[in-house]
Formats: structure tokens, C-alpha cells, sequence
């Protein structure tokens, strides 16, 4: 369809059709506020806070945030309609909401603060008492309700309904006694649920993790990359006097488009711990660097298969390179055991991308359950499902959530017995005349296949039915480190010394081993005579990872590494150099070089700062 | 046999009610051998095509007797016939607003009629299934209609085929759950899909996308009672009665101090004076009329002056109220206006589904400045902020038309008693006879004249 043509309060912009009026607005920056309007959401017109006058048009204001452009419409924003008629609904949202702004976490990041500034009366004529309600209302250890400061945008119900596809946030009652509420007032259970409060525009959600932590504007932030799992969602990360305080989301349509699940969000607080290792140890006792990196040396030199290296799931591709040079040189031999990894061998070509997802036109989801596996890739075949049309087959042996959707086929097979229901798919009816991409995602099922046979039989049917794969890569930087060839998978049985590289292994130190050299952030029972070095967390580190599609990002940490701590790719350099190594980089910028790996562009393109995430 | 209250018999302008009275009438076989039932149904399935049934509608120039008073026609010419896939009609009979009872009398005496002018409306738009949307508070016009839907299915006239047409045709009723906002036609389309009763943002209308996404025609019950007699006589002998714009007839509920309170067939353009004073016998107990809402509790107050005002929707419009659902609500001189705004303001501050601010927010804080004026605790900014709130309601601030009706009542009610306003908020003293509350009386500090 051709673009179209209008004018907006005097400026004439051109738009692809279909455009709605607030969004074209924000194409020459002419803000209408909104609450109940998100561009991830359907448009529902229901706050009546973007009221403008438009013609051709009826006589009264419309909702800007429901209405299309059309060719030659002329808006305006500024008419004493349109400005009377957004004052007074700021006036009637304020009319109950409380004083609550100087004990508000939303504070400075307030859509409802921002817009009374900038649209609203300066004093309100309406006072009283005001509706009250029990507050705040835990709707998990996680969020908090309060229902007083509540506009019942139901950004946050909707949210649930449309993206999420659960059904535990609703709303009760009717008219002005209306509040939201956990379906039985059971505590919410979904791993989605902690984006409601980047979407709630006022401080009726908030995190009670990040509770009275800090104001915005005492935080600085980055835009990173998450560490929880294989997708990568970007993120941004705020720290106030070098402390992560928290982690919300940040928009990149290619892979999560805005939404982050709650290990993302929620689980940082490790990086604060008081009991945080600063300096390296040697049996407990302080020590150099230099002679902690001796004693590591002394420990590991020359044990061939006797030493045991477990890799944690989130290790940089930077780290994940020096250790192919170390295990090709002098841990020749050594065992490798990375965490959390499945059994998906590394990928023989270039795989499918998780945006092509919205052009599916079936998705089959095998021997996975993505909801808890690639959260934000399930939110994304929701959305291709629900809102794109796109037809869903779900192979697994136990009910998930997609089955809510009445469209979508599941076949269950018997543990083993996923690569046999792959190839009866072969001459299932949706998969005859598909109409476009079939994606084909397909995991390990925790174990319990044969992945070689698995991936075989998807490989077939991608041919046979025009598919792309997507093998379901579950650990951070598990591509990554399968493609430096170091995401081991050997048992570490038997070995007399262990290198841990993060936490533990999962399955305990084996008793056999009788050195332990350790690079970790907490203290851990049983390393009382280990040598361990004080690990950088997520939050600090510099490096890349390589998410399940087989894209590079680069980690923007918003705390800086502390003296004396060294990051990981330092060490790595300084235990290969002890080794005998020739490792020797001035930066991690040269390492990414000679890795292979691009360093980022030096000028991206400049990112709108709104200091909360709430505005949409 | 129910009790009529209101029109029966054969007058010439009595289209919907003419053989009401007739003992068992609400039976198929009665319907049919009095009253000529169900001739309508097979004249439009074995004879005319689809289009020719809309167009006969459309040239009787019929209008939506719910309360928005739309071309019938038209609104039939926009469900697309061709289009793949099913689409609906539902009726609403969910007939919530106050002073309305129209749809009930129609189905306590002849459910049969809606239920001809339901199939024929089905053919005519290219639907096989029907849903009655009816309120749930009316227990027997439900059983009434059920028995209704039942025996014309034991016909065949609900069923696969119909006098042998090969056009399923099938009706199905949903009992509504008490909330006047189902009556909003796409709040009662959510109530009917199962969810939570809120109106929807429109357009997309319900004839492009109603009920679970399908094009959806959306009807009253009187409007489709009236559907059977335009294709017996022809849309042309509909407009032989009523006004140009505003052709035929319609049930006027009326209630309130009248003699005698009921549903009567008034041909349009006949005047809200014979209404009150004939058709409904004058105001009762020998006092005067005050006070008269033309369309039920929505529709803007017209004063007694404004008495001859007539009956058809133009001239409302030129009176600065609409027809709405016919109900008239009647009050004499000795009640107090500022009493019953605060009555009818409770009433959609309760109803109000609360989706858009305005009417959520805006119809609670009308209902609190009408607590203080009348408990003596207002002034000047009582009355200031009713009014703003009033405006906020109107003009398109609103997601439907309940936040318009609160605003209307305030606006109406102001208009034409602003001097009752004023007694109760600046003069804190009620000056209406009996009605008036003892503490409204002059015993206040504040009271008497300024």
C-alpha cells in the first residue's frame, strides 16, 4: 500500500499506511500521551488520555492511538479541544490517585508525573477524599500491587492475555471500584510476569526487589546483554555506587522486542552480595595475583587427563577463545564440562533467526519446553501464532503452555521416541501446503533422545517441507563456545585437579580431586583449601556472547571492574602467559581481533533516551 | 393471559401491538392462524432474494427503536452477503434502561414476532445463526421465548431448512448477568464471546468485525418485530404513518406520576402531550407535570413547558433531546429534580463498566458534589465542578454513549432547573413540595433567600 500523506500541527510528513496517529506524531517528536496505548499491545482506546482533533473527522476528538493515518488528514494537538479535553482526563486520573509521588518508586520515571507536567492543569479543582484500597498487595515475592495508584490502563491485563497467553492477572469489580487482582488471589506464577512493571505507567507495579533501592536519576545505565540463557535479550542494567540495582528491559525487535522473563529481571542480586571475593586466596589466606596465578599453575601444569576444566554456561567468547589456545596447548588432554549445556552438537550451517519466526507460517516446537528453556522465543512464536496467523505444532511428551491455543496440535511420543514423531510429521496435514517458512525449533529434551537421530530427522523434514532449524541452544554462550570447541561435555570422574570457572560444577567437586583453582564470585563450602581467583559477574565483565540464532553481542557492563579484581579474559592471558604461553594483549579489543570476533561498531546509531522504560 | 398494560387492538396505527390481547397469542399456532405469523418468514425464503428483503427494509425507512435511531436498512446493507466464512445476528434484548419495557411487553405477549423477524433478518444478511441477548432479569419473557424458539423449530422454521429452503437457520439465547453496560451493542458482543463486559474502541463496527471477529448485525427487538409487517405490507406502507424522517410507529413505555403507566404504540410525530395526557391519562393525584424525560433516563430532560414537543426524531434533536428507547419517565411538580439527577448519576456511577477515565472517575466525583449539595454542604463550586464534569463526559471524551447520558442529566437537568440547583447549593433549602426531605427545609443556618 502507498505511503500517505498529512499534516500534523503544521508539519507535512509522509507515513507507510496503516500508521496510527500517535506513532506518526512521534515521527516529527510531537509527544500525545497515552497510558493504555503500547505499540507492542492491541490499541484499545481506553484511557482517552490522546484525544485530538482531526478532519476530515467527526465533530469531536478522537483517540489518536486507535485511529489510521489517512491521505491528506490534517491533525492537531494543540486545539483548545484537544488540549482542554487532555487536561481534563490527566485531571480525572489524578482525582483519586494518591500523594503518593515522595514514597513512589515510579518517581522520575512517571509517565503520570511527565504528562501533568507537560499537559495537565497546574492545580485540580476536584478534592476530596479519595477511593482507597489495602495496599500495596504482593502479587508475587517479586511485584507489588498498589491498586490506589492504579489508571486502569490494562496494559498490564492485556499484556497477559495478548503476549504472555496467561490468564492469572485480571480485573474485578466494575466502575470506579475496579482493581486488579491475581486470579484467586494466588501469588502469579508466570516467568513473563515481570514485565508488567516496565509497562505499568505509574508506580501501581513495582518490582520489590529493586523496592526504595534508589530514584532514577541517581542511577547510571547500559544497554547489555542478559547472561541468563541462550537468547540474549538485550537488557539494560542500572547500577547506583557500583552496585547493580536493576535490570529491565530494552528493546530489540530482532530478538525480544522489548520483553525480558524473570531470571533476567530478578536474579542479579548475587553481584551485590556483601560476601563478594575482591581478592585473589590461597587456602583461605590472601594473596598476589602473581602468587595466586603460581599456585594455579603449580596445580594444573601437566596433568593431562587428570585435570577436570568445568566451564560455566555464560562464559565470554573472548574467555572461550584463550581457553581453546590453553587446551591446545599446555592443558592438552584435559576434560571439559560446560554447564548447562544440551546436547545439541554445534550447528553445520548458518540457522534460522528468531525474527523469521513472524514469517512462519507453521512453527513446530519439538522435544522442548521453550516457556522455561528460550523464554522470550516462546513469547515469540505466541505472537506469531496469535497475532500473525501462523499455524503451531507442539512435539513433546507432556502438556506446555502453547497448548492453551486452541489451534495448536501437540503429539506426544515416549521419552526416546521424538525423532520417530519428527518423521511422521513428514506427511502431516499442515505441513502439506504450508504457505511460506516452516520453523522447525527443536531441543535435546533435556537428555532424554538421541540428538544425533533428532537432528537428523529435523534436517529431513526442513528439506522435505521447506523448513529452517533452530536448534534450541539452552546455556548463555553455549554456540560460542561450541564454535571455539570448548563447550565440553566429558565427565569429570576420576581427576585429581579441578579448574572451575565459575560456580561449582552442578554435579559437585568430585571427591577424587585433590587441588581445586577456582575463578568465582562467592565464597563456596568445601574450597577451604582452594586457590581461587575473585570472578567479575555479568555486571561487570567485557566480552561477547553468541545467542541461539548465531548473533554476536557485545556485553556493555554499567559497573567497572574493581581494583584489584582483573577480568576474566586478564586472567586467562596471565595463566596462559605462566603456562608459557605468548599471550599478550593490551585490551580486550585486540583479543576480539585476532578472535575473529568484529568489535562493535564505534558509531552506532543513537538510542532516544527516555529515562524510564514505561514510555512506550 | 398477562395483564396489558397498554396498547392492544385494531387501530390503524397500532403495527406491533394489534393482536395483543389475543388470548395464547405467544403460541405458534395462535400466531399464525390470528395474526397471519410467520407469512412474512415464507414470503422472504420461498420468494424474494436476500438483497430485495434489505431493500424493502430499507425503502420503509425503519429506524433503530434501541435508542440510536440508525437506518435499519442501511445497517442491513452493511453486512457484506459475499464475504467467506459466518456471520451472525444478535438481537438485543438486554433493555436496561430506566423507564424502558418495551422489548418485555413485546415478548409477554407475542415472542413469536421476534422470532419471524430474527429469521427473516438472518436470511436477509447472510447469517445461519442468531443470538438473543437477553437481560437476565427477565426470567419469563426468557422461558417465553425459549417455548417460542422451540415450537418454531418443532415448524421447521428454525432448523436446516426452512419451508424447504436449503438455509440452515438456527437461534440461540445468552442470558445477560446484570450490568446496563451489555446493552452496549459491542460490550454485549464481549459479554456474549465471554469476557468482561467493556465496550470496544470503533470503528472496526460491528458489521465489519462483531461477534468472535465475524461480520455481526446488531438489532433491537422492537426494531426486528417490525421487520414481518414491512414485508407483508411493503416498506412503502410503512411510511404512510409517522413523519418523513422518522416513518411508522413505536412503544413508548411510559412511567412515572401518571394515571395510568404502561407501553403504548404512538404513531411518530404525535405529540409528547398526547402521550402523557391522553394515552397515559394525565399526571396523577391532580398535580402538574414538572419534569418529563422523552427517550428514557438518557435522553436530556424536557421541561412542561416544552410539552407539545413532538414524538419523531428530528424534532427531539431541534429540542435539544433524542428519541432513545421510547421510554418516558414522567414527573410532577411535587418532586425535586436535584433528588432525581442524583438518582439517575448513582445509576451510571454504578453502571459505569470503567474502562475510559471520564465516566470511571468523572461519574463518581458527579455522584459525591450531588452528596453535599443535597446534604447542605455545597456552594458555588459544588455547581462549578458538576458542570465541568458534565463536559468532561461529552463530546467524544467517552468510549461510549454512558458517559455522553451521565453528562446529559446534568447538562439537561441544569439547563431547565438551574433555579433548583441554586436553592440546594447556595441557598441550601429545596423549594418542592412533599418529596423534600425535612433537613432540606428551612432549619439550616444558611437558609432563606439571598
Amino acid at each position: 500500500m502507498p505511503d500517505v500523506n498529512l499534516t500534523i500541527d503544521g508539519h507535512k510528513i509522509t507515513v507507510p499506511a496503516g500508521t496510527l496517529i500517535v506513532e506518526a506524531a512521534k515521527t516529527v517528536g510531537i509527544e500525545i500521551p497515552v497510558f493504555c496505548y503500547h505499540h507492542k499491545l492491541e490499541p484499545v482506546g481506553a484511557c482517552r488520555l490522546c484525544l485530538v482533533d482531526f478532519s476530515p473527522g467527526p465533530p469531536r476528538p478522537q483517540t489518536a492511538c486507535t485511529t489510521p493515518v489517512s491521505e491528506g488528514m490534517v491533525v492537531r494537538t494543540q486545539s483548545a479541544m484537544a488540549v482542554q479535553a487532555r487536561a481534563d482526563i490527566l485531571e480525572f486520573e489524578l482525582a483519586n490517585h494518591p500523594l503518593d509521588c515522595p514514597v513512589c518508586d515510579k518517581g522520575g520515571e512517571c509517565p503520570l508525573q511527565d504528562f501533568t507536567f507537560r499537559h495537565g492543569y497546574p492545580t485540580s479543582r476536584i478534592d476530596g477524599p479519595r477511593l482507597h484500597f489495602k495496599k500495596p498487595i504482593p502479587l508475587s515475592d517479586k511485584i507489588a500491587l498498589d491498586r490506589e495508584r492504579c489508571v486502569l490502563c490494562y496494559r498490564c491485563t492485556r499484556y497477559y492475555d495478548e503476549v504472555a497467553w496467561e490468564q492469572e492477572l485480571t480485573t474485578d469489580d466494575r466502575g470506579v471500584q475496579s482493581f486488579i487482582t491475581s486470579q484467586f488471589d494466588q501469588p502469579l506464577k508466570s516467568i513473563f510476569s515481570g514485565n508488567i512493571i516496565d509497562l505499568c505507567p505509574v508506580g501501581a507495579l513495582t518490582s520489590r526487589v529493586w523496592r526504595f533501592e534508589s530514584r532514577p536519576w541517581d542511577m547510571t545505565h547500559t544497554e547489555t546483554v542478559c547472561s541468563k540463557c541462550s537468547v540474549g535479550c538485550s537488557v539494560t542494567q542500572w547500577q547506583r555506587r557500583g552496585q547493580l540495582v536493576r535490570v529491565t528491559s530494552h528493546e530489540n525487535d530482532e530478538i525480544d522486542e522489548g520483553w525480558i522473563c524473570d531470571r533476567g529481571r530478578f536474579e542479579y542480586t548475587d553481584v551485590n552480595d556483601p560476601s563478594r571475593l575482591r581478592t585473589p586466596s590461597i587456602g583461605g589466606t590472601r594473596s598476589t595475583w602473581s602468587d595466586a596465578i603460581t599456585a594455579v599453575v603449580a596445580g594444573i601444569q601437566g596433568k593431562g587427563s587428570k585435570l577436570g576444566i568445568s566451564l560455566a554456561q555464560d562464559i565470554t567468547n573472548e574467555e572461550a577463545f584463550l581457553f581453546r589456545k590453553l587446551l591446545d596447548g599446555p592443558l592438552k588432554g584435559a576434560r571439559v564440562k560446560m554447564h548447562g549445556r544440551t546436547a545439541i552438537p554445534a550447528p553445520a550451517g548458518p540457522t534460522m533467526r528468531i525474527q523469521e519466526l513472524d514469517e512462519a507460517r507453521v512453527i513446530v516446537v519439538i522435544a522442548s519446553d521453550i516457556e522455561n528453556d528460550v523464554p522470550i522465543i516462546d513469547l515469540r512464536v505466541k505472537k506469531a501464532v496469535s497475532k500473525r496467523g501462523a499455524r503451531l505444532i507442539v512435539v513433546y511428551p507432556e502438556g506446555v503452555d502453547l497448548d492453551r491455543h486452541p489451534g495448536t496440535v501437540h503429539i506426544n511420543y515416549e521419552k526416546g521416541g521424538a525423532a520417530a514423531a519428527v518423521r511422521g510429521l513428514a506427511t502431516h496435514e499442515l505441513l502439506e501446503n504450508p504457505g511460506g517458512l516452516v520453523a522447525i525449533l527443536f531441543g535435546d529434551g533435556h537428555g532424554s533422545e538421541d540428538i544425533k537421530d533428532l537432528a537428523n530427522a529435523c534436517g529431513d523434514l526442513a528439506q522435505k517441507v521447506g523448513g529452517k532449524q533452530m536448534p534450541l541452544y539452552r546455556a548463555t554462550n553455549e554456540r560460542g563456545a561450541l564454535a571455539a570447541g570448548v563447550a565440553g561435555w566429558d565427565k569429570l570422574d576420576g581427576i585429581q585437579a579441578l579448574l572451575s570457572w565459575g560456580p561449582p560444577p552442578t554435579g559437585g567437586v568430585p571427591k577424587s580431586a585433590r587441588f581445586i583453582a577456582a575463578w568465582d564470585h562467592l565464597p563456596r563450602p568445601g574450597y577451604e583449601n582452594a586457590v581461587v581467583l575473585p570472578a567479575t559477574t555479568f555486571a561487570e565483565r567485557q566480552g561477547s556472547y553468541t545467542n541461539v540464532e548465531g548473533t554476536v553481542q557485545f556485553l556493555r557492563p554499567p559497573i567497572a571492574v574493581r581494583q584489584p579484581q582483573k577480568d576474566g579474559w586478564e586472567v586467562l592471558s596471565e595463566l596462559g602467559a605462566a603456562l608459557g604461553l605468548r599471550l599478550d594483549y593490551p585490551g580486550i579489543l585486540p583479543l576480539q581481533r585476532e578472535s575473529g570476533l568484529h568489535a562493535p561498531d564505534p558509531n552506532p546509531e543513537p538510542v532516544p533516551v527516555l529515562i524510564g522504560p514505561s514510555h512506550p | 393471559m398477562p395483564e396489558l398494560r397498554g396498547s392492544y387492538g385494531d387501530q390503524p396505527h397500532h403495527i406491533l401491538t394489534r393482536w395483543f390481547g389475543t388470548p395464547d397469542l405467544h403460541k405458534l399456532d395462535v400466531y399464525a392462524d390470528k395474526a397471519g405469523g410467520y407469512t412474512a418468514l415464507r414470503k422472504a425464503v420461498v420468494d424474494m432474494a436476500p438483497a430485495d428483503i434489505t431493500n424493502e427494509v430499507k425503502s420503509s425507512g425503519l429506524r433503530g427503536r434501541g435508542g440510536a435511531g440508525f437506518a435499519t436498512g442501511v445497517k442491513w446493507s452493511f453486512i457484506n452477503r459475499g464475504a467467506p466464512g459466518p456471520k451472525y445476528v444478535v438481537v438485543n434484548a438486554d433493555e436496561s434502561e430506566p423507564g424502558t419495557s418495551k422489548d418485555r411487553y413485546i415478548l409477554e405477549n407475542s415472542p413469536h414476532m421476534l422470532v419471524e423477524g430474527i429469521l427473516i433478518a438472518a436470511y436477509a444478511v447472510g447469517a445461519n445463526q442468531a443470538w438473543v441477548y437477553i437481560r437476565g432479569e427477565y426470567d419469563e419473557p426468557y422461558r417465553m421465548l425459549n417455548e417460542a424458539i422451540e415450537e418454531a423449530r418443532a415448524k421447521g422454521y428454525v432448523g436446516p431448512k426452512p419451508f424447504g429452503k436449503d438455509y440452515p437457520l438456527d437461534i440461540r439465547l445468552y442470558r445477560g448477568h446484570g450490568a446496563y453496560i451489555c446493552g452496549e451493542e459491542t460490550a454485549l458482543l464481549e459479554s456474549l464471546e465471554g469476557k468482561r463486559a467493556q465496550p470496544r474502541s470503533r470503528p472496526p463496527f460491528p458489521a465489519v468485525k462483531g461477534a468472535w471477529g465475524r461480520p455481526t448485525l446488531l438489532n433491537n427487538v422492537e426494531t426486528l418485530c417490525t421487520v414481518p409487517w414491512i414485508i407483508n405490507n411493503g416498506g412503502a406502507a410503512y411510511t404512510k404513518l409517522g413523519t418523513e424522517k422518522s416513518p411508522g410507529t413505536r412503544l413508548m413505555s411510559v412511567s412515572g406520576n401518571v394515571n395510568k403507566p404502561g407501553v403504548y404504540e404512538v404513531e411518530l410525530g404525535q405529540t409528547f402531550r398526547h402521550v402523557i395526557m391522553e394515552l397515559a391519562g394525565g399526571i396523577a393525584g391532580g398535580h402538574e407535570l414538572k419534569v418529563f424525560w422523552p427517550g428514557g433516563s438518557s435522553a436530556p430532560v424536557l421541561p412542561a413547558g416544552m410539552l407539545d414537543t413532538k414524538t419523531d426524531m428530528e424534532s427531539l434533536a431541534a429540542a435539544r433531546s433524542m428519541g432513545g428507547s421510547g421510554g418516558v419517565i414522567v414527573m410532577d411538580d411535587q418532586h425535586c429534580v436535584i433528588q432525581a439527577a442524583y438518582r439517575l448519576l448513582k445509576f451510571y456511577a454504578h453502571e459505569s463498566c470503567g474502562k475510559c477515565t471520564p465516566c470511571r472517575v468523572g461519574g463518581d466525583w458527579a455522584v459525591r458534589m450531588f452528596e453535599r449539595i443535597l446534604a447542605n454542604e455545597g456552594s458555588q463550586v459544588e455547581i462549578d465542578n458538576l458542570l465541568r464534569v458534565s463536559d468532561g463526559l461529552q463530546n467524544g471524551r467517552c468510549l461510549c454513549g454512558l458517559g455522553d447520558s451521565a453528562g446529559w442529566v446534568i447538562d439537561s437537568t441544569f439547563r431547565h432547573f438551574r433555579e433548583e440547583y441554586e436553592d440546594h447549593a447556595l441557598r441550601h433549602e429545596c423549594n418542592v413540595g412533599k418529596s423534600a426531605p425535612p433537613a432540606l427545609r428551612a432549619t439550616s443556618p444558611q437558609a432563606g433567600r439571598s
